[in-house]
């Protein structure tokens, strides 16, 4: 795929010295969609809003289709946003906010008209075109602002926090729904969001970012299974954060926690012996023994467990005053399960590829910066 | 006591007062204005009596039409002047200044001249319109002028810029809120679907600030139509206005049935544009939401 | 409980209604309703501090706001100063009493002309006591006009005086309109409906030339000082010398169409609780300190010649016409309007029109 747009060692900083975006270079590709993922104060929305149009890097270049447009002001970029408050005209009818733009860029009446037909239909509104914007429900207003921001055929639609007016149902079904537009009309889709199951259900790529630079760049698998930084493996999903001791014989790498220890398969190469570092397991890889299992396996006490329906938690004591959690999922009726209880002492495995370990101070800053989704 | 004797006891605490002072000072002397109106004239005073006759004075006579015509005149005028200098300031404060602290500073120097002296200001812009005043001085130097014009002063155009300077604040205050209130994304939509600045402005600010807009010409309309200082003050021989005329009656001419008259023809106007802008800005709120 | 809450309540908002609308209040404080100069501290000073009563004014600029200013409860006044065609109103509308001049130690040295006019003289009663008199001339500032203007008529001829005219805002320009119509002879103040249409016309014909319609001593004063206007008629040698102590050269005259003359006179409002500190004001006003004081500030003719020879000299005097009532009688003196209604509803006209 091409790239459709180039960010090239762009940085802002606000009144004050705020630096929301600091030196940030990225390629997008024709296309997709991308999701910039990050806590609020990333600089994912200011990065969004450069692109639009609506801010002004301070440094650095954007270039959409090879095109400089750094300093062109929204109305003259082929790019089309579509707002956290969905920010519909409140004094037009829908149909004639999804003609807006049209009417701007002086398209004949019967044309406009048919385009804007064309997306009620898409957004599932046919009959809504002579409704105010206040008339509508939170769900159908974001229809009616997809529609808007779609109707111009833009290179890229912009999305800013497009999900955070909904409620939880009707969420997931927008997600699915959106990712559906996405993969029918083939636009460029750039996202921002703070919800991670959202970015990873829609995405074909995310940005994770922090502190205005990017962490990782990368399929939601990518960065769900081999994070790159401790703040990426936090920030995404569940983790079981343990400090261990690192042995290293050659390419061996053993993490001692408590009286269990770990081989890891997956490693940067430079890790010393004897180093003190932070082991991230994630729950759901953790597995109650199994015959024949080929990974890590080590033994733990029961503290407690919890149910939630679908899956139970286990606390398991591993020694030494660790604690790590285990997600079980219940493929039979709780009473059938046979699980432990507190108490019990479980031998568990888990696989070396799925585990990853980070430098000690690097984990222990996002533990205490409270970074942690 | 029971629970609604108790609520009705409530109520009575809390409105009494207002509404006695509602009755005393605004519905009892309309009512004595109202019958007023009705008495006849009877040198020197007025006989109590009901007929029309001076109703039938205000409209035989051209000197009130001529007066009525030139106050509601001079008011729009006003109106429009607070208008083109109002948004623009309105807007700036609203849109252009970032700094909290400045917007608040500037707001209030924008209000603040309400709370000096009518009189002292519409002094001190005879002091600039005159003859030998400011403006003229200025225009001389610069080389525009080479005597002293007099189209400056004693006439409606002094009037319209003293009522403008002095009820533009009335015009911004409303417009200022209107202006707070729009969303900044709906402009940013605006530009995003392609709508330069100005195009932006005329189709999305102003039709959402319409509500202030008609507020501010109300209030400027009715306190202008009323005014009564600035024909005294820096309007000439051909400005008189009908709050000039009504204090004639009442006072010079004696004839208070005829002012009383001219009064409720006023009151009726006020009421009307009132009226008017208030289903204006229902029209406009419906179609808002 | 409430009720009696109510009507308590009530009680002190109509108390305090009443303290508020302020009838005079018996305290040695005389609240007189007249016009700028005849209240001057200069001489109302050595008043107050022989008497004990105190004086506050509160200035008309027209004769028309007398009986306006007492018809709209104007009960705080105790003394009023009406010109003598404005007295018989106040007589008629029964907002003056009658003075027992037996308390006025000077009244016989007014001259008789006016004690015994019939403004102030209704059914053998007397309900004014005489102050000041003179005319209503024009004016020019010395500096504007090349050759002394004579007529009214130059005010609509010549076409230099355009909006450089100010002219007062009282129907007294009613009268010397109709005498330039109808010859000095006519009955200015009993004019028919058609005349006074023709006086309006004319009026309203000269409108594009006026500056501004003078309502206050100090107003046209300020007009003059500021340069906005060059000729006037004028509270003859009042605003003149006001003028002149700018520096501004006054010229006064009498018009070839005559000017009004005027007096104006003390009346005791009905029902003063002060009624001892107004005698007392009386007598000082027709006193050689009053009569003194108010000339010496408004340039104006005294009513009593006796009390102004302690302090002019026969040539002031001269020039003050204090030797020679012959000169009051040359003037038109203002009596009230047969139709004062109608003279009223003309000025109106006049000023309303486009």
């Amino acid at each position: 795929m091409a790239d459709i747009l180039h960010l090239d060692h762009v940085t802002k900083t606000f009144r004050g010295g705020v630096v929301a975006v600091d030196d940030i270079s990225l390629n997008i590709r024709e296309g997709e969609f991308l999701t910039m993922l990050g806590p609020s104060g990333c600089g994912k929305t200011t990065t969004l809003r450069m692109i639009g149009g609506f801010e002004y890097p301070d440094s650095g270049s954007i270039l959409l289709d090879g095109k400089d447009v750094t300093d062109a002001p929204p109305y003259q970029r082929p790019v089309n946003m579509m707002f956290q408050d969905f920010a519909l005209f409140p004094h037009m009818t829908v149909a004639a906010n999804i003609a807006f733009g049209l009417k701007i860029a002086g398209m004949p009446r019967a044309e406009t008209e048919s385009r804007v037909k064309e997306m009620l239909d898409m957004i599932e509104l046919p009959q809504m075109g002579d409704r105010l914007p206040n008339q509508l429900s939170n769900g159908q207003r974001q229809r009616v602002a997809l529609a808007r921001a779609l109707v111009r055929h833009p290179r890229i639609l912009l999305l800013d926090e497009p999900m955070s007016a909904l409620d939880a149902k009707l969420k997931e079904a927008m997600q699915v729904e959106l990712r559906h537009i996405h993969d029918r009309i083939g636009i460029t889709f750039i996202m921002v969001t703070h919800d991670q199951t959202e970015s990873m259900i829609m995405s074909d790529r995310i940005i994770v970012m922090n502190r205005g630079r990017i962490e990782q760049v990368g399929s939601p698998t990518d960065l769900y299974d081999r994070p790159a930084t401790a703040y990426v493996a936090d920030f995404l999903g569940t983790s079981n954060m343990v400090p261990v001791t690192v042995t290293r014989t050659g390419d061996q790498v053993v993490a001692k926690a408590g009286e269990a220890s770990f081989r890891i398969a997956r490693h940067d190469g430079a890790i010393a012996d004897g180093a003190a570092m932070t082991m991230f397991i994630r729950p759901e890889k953790i597995r109650l023994a199994v015959a024949g299992d080929d990974g890590n396996v080590f033994k733990g006490q029961v503290r407690e467990v919890f149910f939630s329906g679908n899956a139970v938690r286990i606390d398991l004591d591993i020694g030494a005053g660790q604690v790590v959690m285990v997600h079980h999922q219940l493929d039979t009726a709780l009473g059938d399960a046979g699980l432990p209880a507190a108490g019990d002492t479980v031998t568990c495995s888990v696989k070396p590829e799925t585990i990853s370990l980070f430098d000690r101070a690097q984990a222990d800053a996002i533990v205490r910066g409270g970074a942690a989704a | 006591m029971n629970h609604a004797r108790r609520h009705k006891m409530g109520f009575w605490v809390l409105f009494s007062a207002p509404m006695l002072w509602w009755v005393t000072v605004l519905l009892v002397p309309y009512l004595i204005m109202l019958s007023i109106s009705f008495y006849s004239r009877q040198f020197p005073f007025h006989v109590p009596d009901f007929q029309f006759g001076n109703y039938a004075i205000l409209l035989q006579d051209s000197q009130y039409w001529t007066v009525l015509l030139r106050s509601v005149k001079v008011s729009i005028l006003v109106s429009l002047a607070a208008f083109a200098m109002g948004y623009p300031l309105a807007y700036f404060l609203a849109f252009k200044v970032r700094s909290e602290r400045l917007r608040l500073f500037l707001y209030v120097a924008t209000i603040v001249p309400l709370w000096v002296s009518y009189l002292l200001r519409a002094y001190t812009w005879k002091t600039i319109l005159g003859s030998e005043g400011i403006l003229n001085s200025f225009l001389m130097w610069i080389g525009v002028l080479d005597e002293p014009s007099s189209l400056f002063l004693y006439n409606e155009f002094a009037m319209v810029v003293t009522m403008a300077y002095i009820f533009t604040p009335f015009m911004v205050m409303p417009i200022y809120a209107s202006l707070e209130k729009i969303p900044r994304s709906l402009i940013e939509a605006s530009k995003d679907l392609g709508a330069g600045r100005f195009s932006t402005f005329l189709r999305i600010t102003l039709p959402l600030t319409m509500p202030g807009v008609l507020a501010g010409f109300t209030f400027t309309f009715g306190l202008s139509v009323g005014d009564f200082v600035s024909p005294l003050l820096v309007g000439g021989p051909y400005s008189n206005m009908i709050s000039n005329v009504i204090a004639t009656q009442f006072g010079m001419a004696m004839n208070w049935p005829l002012g009383a008259a001219l009064g409720v023809v006023m009151l009726f106007i006020v009421l009307g544009v009132i009226t008017a802008s208030d289903k204006l800005e229902r029209a406009g709120r419906l179609n808002l939401g | 409980m409430k009720n009696r809450l109510l009507s308590t309540v009530g009680a002190a908002i109509l108390a305090a209604g009443i303290a508020a609308s302020g009838q005079a209040k018996a305290d040695g404080e005389l609240n007189v309703l007249t016009w700028e100069g005849y209240t001057d501290p200069s001489f109302v000073e050595g008043f107050e501090a022989a008497t004990g009563c105190k004086v506050t004014p509160t200035y008309v600029g027209s004769n028309d706001e007398f009986p306006a200013k007492l018809a709209g409860g104007g009960g705080i006044y105790d003394l009023v100063s009406p010109s003598i065609d404005t007295t018989s109103i106040m007589i008629k509308a029964g907002f003056v009493e009658p003075i027992d001049t037996s308390r006025l130690e000077h009244w016989s040295e007014v001259y008789p002309q006016f004690s015994g006019h019939d403004g102030i003289n209704v059914d053998g009663e007397v309900y004014g006591v005489p102050y000041t008199w003179g005319a209503i001339p024009f004016m020019y500032r010395a500096d504007a006009f090349e050759t002394a203007p004579t007529s009214i008529t130059q005010l609509w001829d010549d076409p230099a005086l355009a909006g450089k005219i100010s002219l007062w805002d009282d129907k007294t320009n009613l009268y010397i309109t109709a005498r330039m119509l109808y010859g000095n002879d006519a009955d200015i103040y009993d004019l028919s409906d058609e005349q006074l249409a023709e006086v309006r016309d004319k009026l309203i014909e000269l409108k594009p030339k006026i500056r501004k319609y003078w309502a206050s001593a100090g107003e046209l004063v300020n007009l003059y000082a500021n340069g906005e206007v060059t000729i006037s008629n004028t509270w003859g040698g009042y605003q003149s010398a006001l003028l002149a102590e700018q520096g501004i050269e006054m010229v006064e005259f009498i018009p070839e169409e005559n000017a009004d003359g005027w007096a104006d006179s003390w009346q005791i409002v009905k029902g003063t609780p002060n009624e001892d500190c107004a005698y007392q004001w009386l007598n000082y006003a027709i006193s050689p300190e009053g009569q003194c004081g108010v000339v010496n500030i408004t340039g104006y003719s005294g009513s009593n010649p006796t009390a102004l020879e302690t302090c002019k000299t026969p040539e002031e005097m001269a020039a003050l016409h204090q030797d020679d009532f012959g000169y009051i009688d040359s003037l038109v003196l203002w009596q009230e309007p047969a139709r004062i209604d109608a003279y009223i509803n003309t000025w109106n006209a006049v000023k309303a029109a486009e």
